[in-house]
C-alpha cells in the first residue's frame, strides 16, 4: 500500500513538473539587444493573410486606456494586417507588472515606459533596437528627453513634460497681489513673500501678520511639490547637482543639495506658507492647487490634462522660481519595444506612428496630458499656435514664455535619461527625506549619513 | 480442561475479531491516505516546493532574467550587514506585530466577553464589530488616511477645536507604527468572534459552583473563565502573530514605508526589492528570513503553551 501512494505521490509530481514548465519560449537574453529586424526587413512571421497581434502596454486609468485604444484602432483601420490591443495597467503597479512579465517572459510587444526603469530594462537586453526609428527624418525628437546608455540612444520619450508653476488668479485677485511674471522668474525670496501674502488664517490674517495663526491656516501660499524626482530641479537651481554631467560620478553630498531641500522643506516648518507633505505620491497638484487650498503650486505640463483644466477657477503659469540659475527638468515615458515580442517590426511601426503628434493629437497633445516631442513645435510659431490655442490651455500669450519658451531654453534632461537605477536610488532618497519634510532632522545631515549608500546604489554595490 | 478449552477458543475468537478489526482498520487507512492525496499535492506544490525552491534561489544573483550567478550566502550576509532597509524593518515589524498583537487580543477579548452578556440588541453590535473585518483594505486604509491626514484631516480637527497642536499621526517616525497597529486593533474582528465562540463554551457549572461558594466577579473571570479561555487565546495568539509579522498592505496603502523608513515593513523591503527593482533572488532571501522570524516566533508561543494553556483534556 505505501508503494501504492508513493507512486502514485511521484506520478503527480512529475505531471505537475511537467505542467510548471515554461512553454520554451526564447529567453530574452540568449539574444542580442540589437536582433530587431531592419526597417525594411521581413515583416513578420504570421502565417500569410493572419493578422499580427500586437499588444502595447499603458499606464493609467479605464478611461484613459479607452482613449488609447480609439487611437489604436485608426492604426488598426488603416493598417489592416496588424491588430494592436491595448493592455491597461494602474500607473503605480505599472513597473511591478512589467517586472513580472519580463520574469514570466510575458511581456507586450511594445509599451510606454517608465522613466527610472528603461536604462536597467536595455541593461537586462529586455529592449529592443530601435535607433532606426528616425533614419532620415526631418526633425528629431528633442534630445533632452532621449535615454542614452554610453552616449548611444535606447529610447525616446512619447513626450516633453516639464515643471512650472500654476497659480490661482482668483486667490491672487482677492488678496490684491500682482500675478507672477510669465517671462521674469521670481527669485526664491520673493516667491516665500509672496506666499506669506497668500497664506491666510481663519481670521483672515496673512502670513506678514503678527496676529497670524500658524495652527489655523484655512488658505496656503504654496506648494513646492516634494515627490522625490521633482527635487532634482530645485539642486540645479540652487547651483548643485545628484549627479555629475558625465554621469560618472554622484554628487548627491555637496552643500548646494542640501541646501536646496532645505530651503523647500522650510516653507512649512518656518515660513508657514505650504501645507505639510510627506512626499510619498504623486498628487501634489490634485490635493493643494486643484483641491483649492493653496495658491501657487509647482507642477508638470501633464497636470494641464490632468485636472486643471477642470479647475473651477482661473489659473495662469509661470516659470519656476529661482535659488541661483533658472532652470526646469523634463521627462517623459517613452515608447519602447520589448524584445520579447516576436514581431518586433510590427511593434516599432505602430509606436513610431503613435508618437507622432497628429496622431495622438486629440485624446494627448490637445488635452493638454502631453507635449510634442519635435522640435519644430517649439521653434516653428503656426505650429506651437496650432497645439496651444486651444480651450484646455491657458492663453497664449502666458503659456508660450513660461512653458513653450521655457522647455527650449531652460530644460534639462532629468537624471533617468543617463543614469541607471534611478528607482532603487529616489526610492532610498525618498525614505531618508521623511523626517527632513517633519523637522525631525536636517537635509545637510540626513544626505551625509545616507550618501554612502546612495552611492552604493548608485555604483550598483 | 474443559477451561482450558474454553480459553483457547475465546482467545481465538479474540483474534479472529482483532484481524477483521484490523482489516478494517487496514482500509480504513488506505481510503484516509487515497482521500488525502489532493490535499498532500496541493500542500507540496503549493507550499513546500516554492519554499525550496525560494531557499534554491536565495543562494543566486538572479534578476529576473538571464542565468542566475552562484552566489552562497553572498545575499545574506548583504542582508545583516550592507543593506540600508533590512535591520531596521525587522525591527519595525517586530515592534508592530506586538502592539497590533497584544493591543488585538486585550480588545477582542474586552469586546467579546462585553458581548456574551444579555444586553440589548446583542445581534447588532456583535456584527457592528465584525464589520471592520470584512470591509475592503484599500477602502478601511483610505478612510483611514483621511481621519489621520495631517492638515485637514478629522482626528486633528478634532483636535483643534479642544486647543491642541497638531499631531503627525502617520507623518511622525515616533506615531507612525502605533497608528498603523491602532488600525489593526480596530480591524480584528475576527478575533472577537473566535473568543465570543470559546466564552460560550466555559462550563456554567464552574461558575455556578463558585457563585454558591462566595467567589465574586473578579474571582470568577480570573479563575474559571480565563483559564478555560486560554486555548482560544493561544490559538488566537498564534494566528494574529502570523497574520501581523507578515504585515504589508498599511505599508502600501498607506505609508509607502515612510515616513523615512519607519514603517518600512520585512514583507514590504521584500515587495519592493523583487516587484520594483527585479533583485528577484535577494527578495528570496527576505522572504526566508522572514520564514525563520515567524517559526521561531511560533516555537517560543509554542513553547512557553505547556505553561499556561490549560486543556481539558490532558496535553496529548
Amino acid at each position: 500500500m505505501k508503494k501504492l501512494i508513493a507512486l502514485l505521490l511521484c506520478a503527480s509530481m512529475a505531471l505537475g513538473m511537467a505542467a510548471c514548465t515554461s512553454s520554451g519560449k526564447q529567453d530574452p537574453t540568449d539574444a542580442p539587444a540589437t536582433d530587431a529586424p531592419a526597417t525594411d526587413g521581413p515583416a513578420t512571421d504570421a502565417p500569410d493573410g493572419e493578422k499580427v497581434e500586437i499588444t502595447y502596454s499603458y499606464w493609467g486609468t479605464p478611461d484613459e486606456a479607452a482613449s488609447v485604444q480609439e487611437v489604436a484602432d485608426k492604426y488598426n483601420a488603416e493598417n489592416p494586417g496588424v491588430h494592436v490591443t491595448v493592455m491597461a495597467i494602474p500607473n503605480e503597479e505599472y513597473v511591478t507588472k512589467l517586472n513580472t512579465m519580463a520574469v514570466a517572459k510575458e511581456l507586450p510587444d511594445c509599451g510606454i515606459m517608465n522613466e527610472g526603469g528603461v536604462l536597467d530594462f536595455a541593461a537586462k537586453g529586455l529592449l529592443a533596437d530601435i535607433s532606426s526609428m528616425y533614419e532620415g527624418a526631418d526633425s528629431m525628437p528633442l534630445d533632452s528627453i532621449t535615454f542614452k546608455s554610453e552616449g548611444q540612444p535606447v529610447a525616446y520619450s512619447a513626450a516633453n513634460e516639464i515643471l512650472f508653476l500654476y497659480y490661482n488668479k482668483d486667490m491672487f485677485d482677492a488678496a490684491g497681489v500682482e500675478y507672477p511674471s510669465a517671462t521674469e522668474p521670481m527669485t526664491w525670496d520673493e516667491f516665500v513673500n509672496t506666499a506669506k501674502l497668500l497664506t491666510l488664517d481663519a481670521n483672515g490674517n496673512n502670513a506678514t501678520s503678527a496676529d497670524f495663526d500658524a495652527n489655523s491656516i484655512v488658505q496656503y501660499g504654496c506648494n513646492v511639490d516634494n515627490w522625490t524626482w521633482q527635487l532634482e530641479v530645485w539642486a540645479l537651481s540652487n547651483g548643485g547637482r545628484w549627479f555629475s554631467e558625465d554621469g560618472k560620478e554622484c554628487t548627491i553630498n555637496s552643500p548646494e543639495v542640501a541646501e536646496s531641500i532645505q530651503k523647500v522643506a522650510d516653507l512649512y516648518l518656518v515660513d508657514h506658507v505650504a501645507p505639510y507633505r510627506p512626499g510619498l505620491e504623486d498628487s501634489g497638484i490634485q490635493s493643494t492647487i486643484a483641491a483649492g487650498n493653496v495658491a501657487m503650486a509647482t507642477g508638470g505640463t501633464w497636470n494641464v490634462g490632468t485636472c486643471m483644466n477642470t479647475a473651477e477657477f482661473e489659473y495662469g503659469v509661470a516659470r519656476l522660481p529661482v535659488m541661483k540659475n533658472e532652470v526646469t527638468i523634463c521627462t517623459g515615458g517613452p515608447q519602447v519595444v520589448f524584445s520579447q515580442s516576436k514581431h518586433p517590426q510590427e511593434a516599432m511601426d505602430f509606436i513610431k506612428w503613435y508618437m507622432q503628434e497628429e496622431n495622438s493629437w486629440d485624446s494627448l497633445i490637445a488635452t493638454g496630458i502631453w507635449m510634442p516631442i519635435l522640435e519644430e513645435y517649439y521653434t516653428d510659431e503656426a505650429l506651437t499656435h496650432k497645439w496651444v490655442d486651444n480651450p484646455n490651455f491657458p492663453a497664449y500669450e502666458e503659456f508660450k514664455p513660461a512653458v513653450v519658451d521655457y522647455a527650449m531654453e531652460k530644460a534639462v534632461s532629468t537624471c533617468w535619461y543617463y543614469i541607471p537605477h534611478t528607482n532603487e536610488f529616489i526610492e532610498y532618497l525618498r525614505g531618508i527625506l521623511g523626517p527632513v519634510w517633519t523637522g525631525e532632522q536636517t537635509a545637510a545631515d540626513v544626505l551625509a549619513d545616507g550618501y554612502e549608500t546612495l552611492n552604493s546604489i548608485f555604483l550598483d554595490n | 480442561m474443559s477451561t482450558t478449552k474454553t480459553s483457547v477458543k475465546q482467545q481465538r475468537a479474540a483474534l479472529r475479531k482483532a484481524a477483521r478489526n484490523n482489516k478494517l482498520l487496514r482500509s480504513e487507512n488506505r481510503a484516509a491516505y487515497i482521500l488525502l492525496i489532493p490535499s498532500i499535492i496541493g500542500l507540496i506544490f503549493l507550499t513546500y516546493v516554492p519554499l525550496v525552491e525560494v531557499l534554491g534561489l536565495s543562494l543566486f544573483d538572479w534578476r529576473g532574467v538571464g542565468t542566475p550567478n552562484f552566489v552562497g550566502l553572498g545575499n545574506y550576509i548583504r542582508l545583516f550587514t550592507k543593506d540600508p532597509y533590512f535591520v531596521d524593518s525587522i525591527k519595525v515589524t517586530i515592534f508592530y506585530s506586538i502592539l497590533a498583537v497584544f493591543g488585538s487580543i486585550i480588545y477582542s477579548f474586552i469586546v467579546a466577553l462585553l458581548l456574551n452578556r444579555k444586553i440589548p440588541a446583542r445581534g447588532f453590535f456583535r456584527a457592528l464589530f465584525y464589520l471592520p473585518y470584512v470591509l475592503p483594505a484599500m477602502a478601511v486604509y483610505l478612510g483611514w488616511n483621511w481621519l489621520y491626514e495631517t492638515n485637514y484631516g478629522l482626528f486633528n480637527y478634532l483636535l483643534s477645536l479642544i486647543g491642541v497642536d497638531k499631531v503627525m499621526f502617520i507623518a511622525s517616525k515616533d506615531m507612525v507604527v502605533p497608528s498603523l497597529a491602532l488600525i489593526a486593533i480596530w480591524l480584528s474582528g475576527n478575533l472577537i468572534v473566535i473568543f465570543l465562540a470559546g466564552l460560550q463554551n466555559v462550563p456554567r457549572v464552574y461558575q455556578e459552583a463558585a457563585e454558591i461558594d462566595g467567589a465574586n466577579a473578579w474571582n470568577r473571570f480570573w479563575n474559571i473563565t480565563v483559564p478555560c479561555m486560554t486555548p482560544i487565546i493561544f490559538y488566537n495568539l498564534i494566528m494574529s502573530l502570523v497574520t501581523n509579522l507578515q504585515v504589508v498592505t498599511p505599508a502600501l496603502a498607506l505609508t509607502n514605508g515612510g515616513p523615512g523608513n519607519s514603517s518600512r515593513f520585512i514583507s514590504y523591503v521584500m515587495y519592493q526589492y523583487a516587484f520594483k527593482d527585479g533583485k528577484f533572488s535577494y527578495a528570496c532571501a527576505i522572504s526566508f528570513v522572514l520564514f525563520l522570524l515567524i517559526a521561531a516566533f511560533s516555537s517560543l508561543l509554542f513553547l512557553s503553551s505547556s505553561s499556561w494553556v490549560y486543556s481539558e483534556g490532558g496535553n496529548d
